[in-house]
């Protein structure tokens, strides 16, 4: 599974207008198309993985993520805030780019730990953060995920 | 507002896949090479307790005779089939808890049936 597969125009969002970190929460999670009760429940699940440390991985990546039974299937979303947020992150700077994944608790693909961390690789690759801070359009997204080696 | 009783077993059974992951140390070996911090695990189990708390005993004491037996012990339910089972028309016995909310379960595997629509 490559994280090109993943994105798309629906769950991508460049603009995102939250001021603090539940807010972030629920402005990903509202890029999936879940209910209004499966997104409460998501809500709290993803505050309770928060609690256990932040997903905040620094250098303005974080990567909110659990397992719930609210989703069928591999869910992902990304969002960036331009101006940057506390996100209580391991070095303690500002967070502008956050990657959502959820997924159910058994999955057949189990793709869960895999695209976690091809996230977590991508997040780390140099300059990554410079090149998302330029991008204007949602495509642009698409192609640099494209372009990235696997 | 009161919470909804399938609402809170969805919740606890997704905190006991947590917990359950937390102690795998591969998993957790895994996380930390990716990058995340955890720091708090002891957490699981605080929030374990404050959703039971909140459930109906007889429900609670139920779901956890149905866990001795499955892995999983809630189960979702698509086009009439149970999921845990994959037997089909899960119309199975329900349960009226004293918050008069109905859960259900499967006739055939007994797992606590939910709908994700």
């Amino acid at each position: 599974m490559e994280l090109k597969e993943l994105f798309n125009n629906t769950n991508v969002n460049l603009n995102l207008k939250a001021t603090d970190k539940d807010a972030v929460l629920l402005e990903l999670i509202n890029l999936l198309k879940l209910d209004e009760k499966a997104k409460d429940m998501l809500f709290k699940m993803l505050k309770k993985r928060e609690n256990l440390g932040s997903t905040g991985i620094g250098k303005g990546f974080a990567i909110p993520h659990c397992r719930s039974l609210v989703v069928d299937k591999l869910n992902v979303a990304f969002g960036r805030h331009c101006e940057g947020l506390d996100f209580k992150s391991i070095d303690g700077k500002p967070a502008n780019f956050f990657f959502l994944i959820v997924a159910p608790p058994i999955e057949i693909s189990n793709y869960y730990l895999p695209v976690l961390g091809k996230v977590a690789q991508f997040c780390k690759i140099q300059d990554i953060g410079a090149k998302l801070k330029e991008i204007k359009e949602i495509p642009e997204f698409l192609k640099l995920l494209e372009d990235i080696p696997n | 507002m009161k919470e909804s009783q399938l609402r809170l077993l969805m919740f606890l059974q997704d905190l006991l896949s947590l917990k359950k992951e937390m102690q795998d140390f591969q998993v957790v070996e895994q996380y930390e090479q990716m990058g995340f911090a955890l720091d708090k695990k002891e957490r699981i189990e605080e929030s374990i307790r404050e959703v039971t708390e909140q459930l109906d005993p007889v429900l609670y004491h139920r779901f956890l005779r149905i866990a001795e037996k499955y892995d999983r012990p809630m189960a979702p339910v698509k086009n009439g089939v149970c999921y845990g089972c994959f037997v089909s028309a899960p119309t199975g016995s329900k349960l009226v808890t004293e918050h008069q909310d109905v859960i259900e379960f499967c006739n055939h595997c007994g797992r606590i049936l939910y709908r994700i629509d």
